[in-house]
């Protein structure tokens, strides 16, 4: 006999998730292999309890954190989603501000994304080295205060902090330009060799320059303005 | 010729018949291009040997629209065309519109019959259709429904036919056309008031019917028609005269038409068109829809749906007869047709919605507490389109909200029928009930 439903014959449901499940999904991934990638890092970079802050311990666990996130589809809203993980503390054992810093750095400086934004106006923690090698090409904008050693070894990209940071910021910077909104600490600049760093407000202590200039408040303070 | 290049044809046909012959604006938008209802269902008529009401104010191109596209669709010169159609008004006869006896022969007492134009040629336009008695439309539409003519004892088959009925809006010449008579139409159309700019580019091109003209060839189509031959002798005698049209009017006017061998290629194309499941489900929930009836098993013209029924949301409360199998007979043929003529792979929902309300329209009879609330509506179309295209939108509208289930519904469907031990998929519209009743699971 026939059946009048034999157009149908063929058809599966199949079950159709909501459109933001499946975003969500995607999202919850990236962010897993995002928060492998830091915990590779910490394993590497943990030896004693205490991290110290050496020229080459900062450039080994640069090179460490490029390795780690390479592979990994990841695009500037993730690394902000990313911070968020690391100061929240769930899922990650230990956020060591000074490797999840340049974790998040070597995430800046490696994602397609040319323009990174990274509102961390509520995070409980700041972190540090954000900026760190940050190439021509990319701007950085973090809305909040940032930690110690912002855009050290910046190499032409743009830092933009519209809150305060803290010590060394610029260190070893060798081309382009920090602006700071408020207030920035102490030994900024330090062995700068070129670039400019602009602090909106108080600047709590220069440090030892090669080139490069520091402006407060729209003026020179230091650098080859003076000369 | 290639697939496409029917097509092309096609397609030049139009748009020769749209900026030469037939001015008017486009009302239909369909993969993403505008069309002229009135033009592109007559063409659709002729081409699938279908059967179209034209409706309109006099002198706004009814009868017009359709004899051009026949002209050009069936080779012939428009003063034959001319020439075969019937002008509805009471006095008109059996003997006019179908054919009479031989009274030279009938004197020596033989009965041999003469068939009118009008019966013999491919292409069938009634004027003025509602001028006619009731018994005279029904006459034409048994004869057109089978192609099959009859007059004493003889009959004259057509192999191939399409027919227009014009007519005029009701007023005191006319007559109504009755419900079963209008369903043998596939679609109604409106040949409408073209605007004042194209309406005074038609004052500019009065000469334009000169362009399918053909007095030499006119006579002797003329002279072939009135001959006694067999049918297969006269169907290929008119056929050699339609050729010699044809190359008049590439010749003339550098267009390309279809000769029979063509038309029977596109008609086979078209039918080998297949509908998208969703389509399909699309379908079938509106026909659930004007013909279910939860109380009484189907919708009935003699019978009144009752207030506080379930289903009252539906359009099954607002009509008053139930949909014919004619209806989706139109749909599909017609939706068909357009999926092929604007090169859609598929025939999807698109389609059928664009063919749905000049297939309903002159279909659905309406609730007179349903069209008192609707016939004020600001609207371009004529009430019967307008309510039928409303009605359609808002079954889309409840489609797009459970098509996923529907078609579930239909592929369980599909697997108890096949003997799986399944529950069938519930759901709150007819269409569930209809399938729970082909399943046999419900009176």
């Amino acid at each position: 006999m026939f059946n009048p439903f034999e157009d149908f014959k063929d058809f599966l449901s199949k079950a159709k998730g909501l459109p933001l499940d499946q975003l969500a999904a995607a999202h919850d991934q990236v962010i897993g292999e995002l928060a492998r990638g830091y915990g590779k890092l910490v394993e590497q970079e943990l030896k004693s309890l205490v991290w110290f802050v050496e020229h080459n311990r900062v450039i080994e666990a640069y090179k460490t954190a490029t390795e780690v996130i390479q592979g990994i589809d990841y695009d500037a809203h993730s690394i902000e989603d990313f911070c968020y993980v690391l100061d929240s503390g769930t899922g990650i054992p230990y956020l060591i501000s000074g490797p999840a810093g340049i974790y998040v750095a070597a995430l800046c400086n490696h994602t397609s994304d040319d323009q990174i934004v990274l509102r961390l106006g509520d995070m409980q923690r700041t972190l540090h080295f954000l900026g760190y090698r940050l190439p021509y090409g990319k701007s950085l904008r973090i809305e909040g205060d940032a930690g110690n050693f912002t855009g050290s070894a910046l190499q032409g990209g743009e830092i933009n902090v519209t809150g305060s940071t803290g010590d060394w910021t610029g260190a070893g910077m060798t081309d382009g330009k920090i602006t700071i909104h408020q207030h920035c600490g102490r030994n900024t600049g330090e062995w700068m060799q070129g670039g400019e760093i602009w602090v909106g407000s108080r600047i709590r202590g220069l440090g030892r320059m090669t080139a490069g200039r520091i402006y407060q408040s729209g003026e020179p303070v230091a650098g080859d303005v003076l000369r | 010729m290639e697939n496409g290049k029917y097509r092309h044809t096609v397609r030049q046909l139009y748009d020769f018949i749209q900026s030469h012959l037939y001015f008017t604006r486009p009302d239909v938008q369909i993969g993403g291009e505008q069309f002229n209802s009135t033009l592109l269902f007559t063409l659709i008529t002729a081409l699938t040997g279908g059967k179209a009401l034209i409706m309109g104010e006099p002198g706004l191109g009814k009868t017009t629209a359709a004899e051009y596209v026949s002209s050009l669709v069936y080779q012939l010169p428009v003063g034959t065309v001319w020439a075969s159609e019937v002008s509805g008004h009471p006095e008109q006869t059996e003997e006019k519109i179908i054919g009479r006896p031989d009274l030279g022969k009938l004197n020596t007492g033989q009965e041999e019959v003469v068939w009118s134009y009008f019966v013999q040629l491919p292409v069938k336009i009634v004027d003025e259709i509602n001028r006619l008695p009731e018994t005279k439309q029904s006459m034409i539409l048994d004869g057109v429904d089978r192609g099959n003519w009859e007059y004493l004892n003889e009959m004259f088959l057509n192999a191939e036919y399409c027919l227009f009925a014009t007519a005029n809006y009701q007023d005191q010449g006319t007559n109504t056309i009755i419900a079963p008579l209008l369903d043998r139409f596939d679609v109604l159309v409106e040949s409408r008031y073209p605007g004042p700019s194209y309406a005074f580019m038609i004052s500019q091109k009065q000469d334009k019917e000169g362009l399918l003209r053909h007095p030499d060839l006119e006579w002797k189509l003329q002279e072939g028609l009135k001959k006694r031959q067999a049918t297969k002798e006269k169907e290929s005698h008119i056929a050699a005269i339609s050729e010699e049209f044809a190359t008049y009017l590439k010749e003339s006017l550098k267009l390309d038409t279809l000769d029979r061998a063509s038309r029977k290629e596109v008609r086979k194309e078209i039918s080998a068109m297949t509908l998208d499941q969703d389509a399909n489900a699309f379908t079938r929930m509106l026909l659930a829809e004007l013909s279910f009836c939860d109380r009484h098993g189907q919708k009935r013209s003699n019978e009144v749906c009752e207030e506080g029924c379930h289903y009252t949301g539906y359009l099954c409360h607002r009509l008053r007869n139930c949909a014919s199998n004619r209806l989706p007979v139109s749909l599909v043929n017609y939706a068909k047709a357009l999926a092929w003529f604007t090169e859609a792979s598929l025939v999807g929902i698109e389609q059928i919605r664009a063919v749905g309300p000049y297939c309903l329209a002159h279909r659905a009879q309406w609730t007179d507490t349903h069209l008192s609330l609707l016939e004020k509506d600001r609207r371009n179309d004529p009430l019967p389109i307008h309510l039928a295209r409303q009605a359609i939108n808002e079954v889309f509208q409840r489609y797009g909200e459970q098509a996923e289930h529907v078609k579930a519904a239909l592929a369980t469907g599909y697997r108890i029928f096949q003997g799986e031990p399944l529950e069938t998929v519930s759901g709150d519209h007819p269409l569930y009930a209809e399938i729970r009743k082909d399943l046999n699971l419900e009176r």
